[in-house]
């Protein structure tokens, strides 16, 4: 085994910009997967409201569909944006393709099934009666979704938790839409902690890549303790 | 037009990030006279051969500096490489499987191919040498006896230029039939190094990214290229071809031909021959001659009479 | 005041019912009484303007509230306030289901004010909803949480929320029958009270003996249709119809 803890300091003395390194892929991975995900969210909770509490043909067709799409592979979601994006796809006048905004759209597609099914379910288990009581006491059709989002929140915050989770701990799609860039500087600039990781491995820099995976678990526990702490202080429902 | 837009979309991602740690931090380096040509990007697709060196980096940061233009560096295989360039979402490739250039030429994707530089290929493996190839350098003698010997080989299998070369090196030895001991790897040529560290037995690798990793592994050249005395078929070119902006109309291309001659032209030359890890130089330039190599300008098998037709 | 005219209601090929008539004017108490499953919770949601009745017209004032624009009949919703069997609370403090019917007809900037500075601490109320909760004994619960109540409190605090806004007309359906005697009590204390304040009340209810208690009128509701209204002691005392005078004595079982 050739890969000691000892080397970890002759490779940081390899690398002058490691930090400023590590600090630019921190700031692209989430600014990726939070725009990816706020996104997401305008999206989806206007979609998970009219299914949840509309009666159509297909509902439950249309329902599943979703589910299915909460387990889409990445990297055909990566193929596809990447169609879409290219100088020849119907998006290609907008010159995306290896940008964050072509990941963030991608992320959005990867998040967007999590955040509506889970959401879903979440308002789908609002009862009627409260709604129904909104209402009556003068609320708009607004008002009563609002209250059905409030009724809902933590289901709704454990949609969001889960659609961050997917974004940012995805590979298979930013490396394909992004291309994993960073300057010579060793300014990142599609280069997210996933497809950094990837990187550090394949050159067999594995501690550069367990303190990346490191950051990205802890990132990810960050954001859960910070979500879950907004949700159990009642969320200013007060 | 497409650069501004992308400039707009990138001060948008700047400002939704500027609360992030107060860690935005801008090419400050050092570029106290204003460039000419300032906050222009261009992409080059290249291999992860040369960009896992660590070269293309210390060749950017020049060129960045003195034209204010960002290279977005993206690493793949030759054949995704010369592919993104021919969907026109890159705008400079610079790859090593020169039939696959040609036919990018051939085909008007690419034009003004230069060469840029040279390293070779070398077979290596397990410091023990399982099959015993050691010593002769004579790269056909030693994949017949891998194969004889059935002594694990991992193949890039990625489509990729040291992939296109190996091929043709089993060609070449007269090794038709593949048993257990030949493993596709499906991956990048670091990855395959990696490999073959922990569980195979030889591979044919590109001496840069051998030499970059040799710290990070057990692994011991046994055939040698030809910068070492070793045969010419295991010669490793690199070229660079502009995407052209006849068929693309939105590629880079005055920018991509600027970095193509800071590539090839002295300043490039120099940077190349001083890049060392290990201590050994990776990278050899041949754009510079005073002999002139018309041949590189055009598709190997290319003759004036075809121009007539 | 408000007028339901033969209006039929129904599900597809279900009907619910025939051709009913209903009124109510401020200052009295109509009780709605009747087996379960007669159809008393589909008048009052058409009461309520929760849907429009397949025939049939429903008046506020001489308005026909269906003929209207979106917006002019939310102005007839908001002048409506109605309790429901199940208490239907939101999942949050006592205070916040007081003041809903206050917070939605705020302006939106006001309404945002409050819930960004909801966020940071607990803030004052209207003074209304104290009032409101007050009137149903609970002034003391303000800032509790509604899933810390028992289920007459809950009740009570439904009650509040109604009333919270001042409304013209309320609706209540079956509002005590999942309560023990000292909750009803005070509930029917304070719909009498709301009455006192000129407010119209319908109720509708089961239980023939709260009906005998605090309504001024009474709609018997038997067989998909109301077949007799009169004042409360002339339709126990002295039925017009002989099936009114069943259901009173408990002879008709349904």
């Amino acid at each position: 085994m050739p890969l000691e803890l000892a080397t970890v300091s002759p490779l940081f003395a390899e690398f002058p910009f490691e930090w400023n390194y590590i600090r630019s892929i921190v700031r692209v991975s989430l600014y990726v997967s939070l725009v990816a995900v706020a996104l997401s969210t305008l999206f989806s909770l206007p979609i998970a409201l009219l299914i949840g509490f509309k009666e159509f043909r297909g509902k439950t067709l249309l329902t599943s569909i979703i589910n299915t799409g909460m387990g889409f592979p990445s990297v055909v979601v990566g193929l596809i944006v990447l169609f879409a994006v290219s100088g020849q796809g119907p998006l290609g006048s907008l010159d995306l393709v290896f940008t964050p905004e072509a990941m963030i759209l991608s992320q959005f597609v990867l998040a967007t099934p999590v955040i509506t099914g889970v959401s879903l379910a979440a308002v789908s288990s609002v009862e009627q009666n409260v709604r129904d009581a909104a209402y009556a006491m003068g609320g708009t059709r607004f008002d009563v979704a609002l209250v059905t989002i409030k009724e809902a929140r933590y289901g709704i915050a454990t949609a969001l938790l889960a659609g961050f989770g997917r974004a940012i701990s995805e590979v298979g799609s930013v490396l394909i839409v992004g291309g994993n860039i960073a300057g010579a500087d060793g300014e990142s600039y599609t280069r997210t902690l996933t497809t950094a990781i990837q990187l550090e491995a394949r050159q067999g820099r594995f501690e550069t890549a367990m303190i990346l995976g490191a950051i990205l678990v802890v990132l990810v526990l960050l954001v859960n303790a910070i979500v879950v702490r907004l949700g159990s202080g009642n969320g200013g429902y007060r | 037009m497409p650069i501004h837009r992308r400039e707009m979309l990138a001060g948008i991602g700047g400002g939704a990030t500027i609360g992030l740690a107060g860690c935005t931090s801008s090419s400050d380096g050092g570029d106290d006279d204003e460039p000419e040509i300032s906050g222009e990007t261009i992409t080059l697709t290249t291999t992860t051969s040369t960009y896992d060196t660590g070269l293309i980096d210390e060749l950017n940061a020049p060129f960045e500096d003195r034209y204010g233009v960002t290279v977005d560096t993206v690493s793949q295989g030759t054949g995704a490489a010369l592919e993104t360039g021919r969907s026109g979402d890159s705008d400079v490739v610079m790859v090593h499987a020169r039939s696959l250039e040609d036919e990018f030429i051939e085909d008007g994707y690419g034009v003004n191919r230069r060469d840029v530089m040279f390293n070779d290929f070398v077979v290596v493996g397990t410091s023990d040498d399982p099959a015993g190839i050691t010593g002769g350098n004579d790269v056909e003698a030693a994949l017949t006896t891998i194969a004889e010997k059935g002594a694990t080989f991992v193949s890039r299998g990625d489509d990729s230029g040291t992939h296109a070369k190996e091929l043709e090196l089993w060609d070449a030895a007269g090794v038709g039939e593949f048993g257990e001991w030949y493993r596709e790897a499906g991956q990048g040529m670091s990855e395959v190094i990696m490999q073959v560290g922990q569980t195979g037995d030889y591979t044919l690798a590109d001496r840069g990214s051998f030499l970059s990793m040799q710290s990070e592994i057990d692994l011991d050249i046994h055939v040698e290229g030809p910068i070492e005395g070793g045969p010419e078929l295991l010669a490793n070119p690199y070229g660079i071809v502009a995407v052209n902006p006849a068929v693309h109309d939105g590629v880079e291309y005055d920018l991509s031909m600027a970095y193509i001659g800071y590539l090839t032209g002295p300043e490039g030359r120099e940077i190349i021959e001083e890049y060392t890890l290990e201590g050994e130089q990776l990278f050899f330039p041949e754009a510079i001659s005073e002999e002139p190599n018309f041949q590189q300008y055009v598709p190997e098998d290319w003759a004036p009479s075809e121009a007539d037709d | 005041m408000l007028d339901a005219r033969n209006i039929h209601h129904g599900y597809g090929a279900e009907t619910v019912f025939e051709s009913v008539s209903l009124s109510v004017t401020p200052g009295e108490v109509v009780a709605i009484i009747g087996p379960s499953g007669v159809g008393k919770s589909t008048l009052l949601r058409l009461l309520a303007l929760f849907d429009s009745p397949n025939r049939g017209t429903i008046e506020y004032g001489d308005t026909d509230v269906w003929d209207v624009s979106e917006q002019r009949r939310l102005e007839f919703r908001r002048r409506i306030g109605m309790v429901f069997q199940e208490a239907s609370l939101f999942d949050a403090s006592v205070r916040r289901n007081a003041e809903y019917g206050l917070r939605v007809r705020q302006p939106w900037t006001d309404r945002l004010r409050h819930e960004v500075a909801s966020l940071v601490g607990r803030t004052n109320g209207t003074g209304a909803e104290i009032e409101a909760l007050e009137t149903v004994g609970l002034g003391e619960k303000v800032e509790q949480d509604v899933s810390s109540l028992s289920g007459g409190e809950a009740q009570r605090v439904a009650f509040a929320r109604a009333l919270a806004y001042d409304p013209e007309i309320l609706l209540l359906d079956e509002p005590t029958s999942d309560l023990d005697p000292r909750n009803t009590a005070l509930i029917e204390d304070a719909v009498l009270e709301a009455r006192d304040r000129d407010i119209g009340v319908v109720v509708a209810t089961h239980d023939m003996h709260q009906a005998e208690r605090i309504a001024d009128r009474v709609a018997v509701f038997l067989e998909n249709d109301i077949i007799e209204v009169g004042r409360t002691e002339d339709v126990f005392d002295d039925p017009d119809d002989e099936r009114t005078r069943k259901f009173i004595d408990g002879e008709l079982i349904y």
